[in-house]
């Protein structure tokens, strides 16, 4: 996978590159073929400069350049992966129902 | 003034006599027969919703709804004029579907087999080397009109040829009068929206998201303490009330309620989808939150026969079961919240949405097993208790349909 660009602000978290993917069908596939460690670490990894990403991409519209939209995806799968660390302790969800039978329209 | 408090025991059932406190029946979710009997005196006679009109803005803008219950394709479409139509998606030539993808926009409807070409509104503007046919009459042979109309902004349908009732009259006076005035449309600006085939009947699908009963156990891990709470142990209702053949239940939220980091940041941003408390209870109209209660979560509303609408402050959702056999079902649903205004905000709804849709996989589990479990013919019948009311109240609208 090709290296991205971040906004220079957090060129630091381009280690989570791997994370940045437009779609939920995308996010969501990565979740469920991580192990749990793997979602620990990328939360753990991320969630301290939360604060500064959201206050930065607050000032922003939907409609931004490339480098900005790679963060934003990025912050995305944090909200995909969330309830597996917060929640469930698994990339699953427990006793759920298969989310691949889950077609997003929106996308 | 006193503040109402959710209810204990077993209260609100007593109101409703009619209704009966006795084991229903598991026959209506795994016979054959009954489904055909929904069929023809349920789907087919009365009004169903089929989306939203934010869905179709401009003219042109289309919709396909396959109604496998009855046993149509339908084309839902702005007329030049504005207004909506719903048609059988069907070409008269020799019966071939007219439109082949879900949605779109075009000046026109031409079918892929003979180029037959329709208007906007239906009529049969040109067919392909005309003078080859005999005596044909095209001002006779448009595209077959479906009733339509719709309310709140939602667009229903009706393939009744005449529908007995029309659709404010099928929603009733004191229903649409209860709800109007929530911001359905300033709220539509985005949707969030799935579906899933469900080897399941229909109504275990619709009962599974009409009661609360569930959520302090099946949903422990997600949002068992979003309505539970210790001073409201199975998240009781503070009111239920039926509209004739639809319903509503008002429920409260646990202001202790104690939110993940994610979520605490993601509510600085924005609204989270059902799992905040609401206490702006002001800004709605009389109908919503009727008891004014002071930490409020969200009302259900329940459109017979097989559309749930919860309306919540700042985001509402639908859920619509469309019977596909006695043991299958395909399960809609969409979330809607204005537009995100920033980047923030748009992460605060995923978050929103991302764990929304893993409760929703945590209620789909339930389903196919259950529907196993009914077609084992073990047991004859289900038990409900008060807060299922709306189970109950539901099959019993029903039973009315098939029985008249």
């Amino acid at each position: 996978m090709p290296q991205i660009q971040l906004p220079v602000a957090f060129r630091d978290l381009a280690s989570y590159h791997e994370w940045s993917l437009a779609t939920e069908g995308q996010r969501s596939a990565k979740r469920q073929a991580s192990t749990i460690e793997d979602l620990r670490s990328f939360y753990a990894g991320i969630m301290p400069r939360m604060e500064a990403v959201l206050d930065f991409l607050a000032r922003l519209p939907l409609q931004a350049d490339a480098e900005v939209q790679a963060l934003l995806h990025i912050a995305l799968s944090l909200a995909e992966i969330a309830p597996a660390v917060e929640n469930y302790g698994q990339p699953s969800v427990i006793d759920g129902y298969d989310v691949a039978r889950f077609v997003a329209v929106h996308e | 003034m006193a503040t109402p408090t959710p209810t204990r025991g077993r209260s609100w059932t007593a109101r409703y006599p009619e209704l009966g406190t006795g084991p229903l029946a598991v026959e209506p979710y795994i016979s054959p027969a009954y489904f055909e009997l929904e069929r023809e005196r349920i789907f087919r006679k009365v009004w169903l919703n089929v989306g939203r009109v934010e869905q179709i803005p401009k003219a042109g803008d289309y919709f396909v709804k396959d109604l496998a219950i009855c046993k149509t394709s339908l084309l839902v479409v702005r007329g030049i004029d504005g207004n909506i139509r719903a048609f059988h998606n069907m070409c008269s030539h020799r019966g071939n579907q007219l439109v082949w993808n879900a949605r779109g926009s075009c000046r026109a409807f031409t079918c892929k087999f003979h180029g037959w070409t329709y208007a906007l509104d239906g009529k049969l503007r040109q067919v392909t080397d005309e003078e080859s046919f005999f005596d044909l009459d095209k001002d006779k042979l448009g595209m077959s009109p479906v009733a339509v109309d719709s309310w709140e902004g939602f667009i229903f349908v009706n393939v009744d040829a005449t529908p007995a009732q029309s659709l404010h009259e099928y929603l009733g006076d004191e229903f649409t009068a209860s709800i109007a005035g929530y911001p359905f449309a300033a709220l539509a600006g985005n949707c969030f929206s799935w579906h899933t085939e469900v080897n399941a009947n229909w109504k275990v699908a619709h009962d599974a998201f009409a009661e609360i009963y569930h959520i302090p156990t099946l949903h422990r891990r997600m949002i068992g303490d979003v309505y539970a709470s210790k001073a409201n142990p199975y998240a009781h209702a503070l009111e239920f009330k039926i509209f004739g053949r639809h319903a509503r239940v008002s429920l409260s939220a646990n202001p202790e309620r104690k939110a993940t980091a994610v979520e605490t940041l993601a509510g600085r941003y924005g609204d989270v989808v059902l799992q905040q408390v609401n206490t702006d209870i002001n800004a709605f109209p009389h109908g919503v939150n009727p008891s004014g209660y002071p930490h409020w979560s969200f009302d259900g509303l329940a459109v017979f026969p097989n559309c749930l609408i919860y309306v919540s402050q700042g985001t509402y959702l639908t859920h619509i079961f469309w019977p596909l056999a006695e043991d299958r079902c395909l399960w809609e649903i969409r979330t809607y919240a204005p537009a995100a205004q920033n980047m923030a905000q748009r992460f605060a709804q995923e978050y929103g949405k991302c764990s929304f849709r893993d409760t929703l996989l945590e209620d789909g589990s339930t389903l196919e097993r259950t529907q196993a479990m009914l077609m084992s013919g073990v047991k004859q019948e289900i038990y409900l208790q008060d807060q299922e009311l709306i189970l109950r109240h539901r099959l019993k609208v029903a039973q009315s349909y098939i029985d008249a």
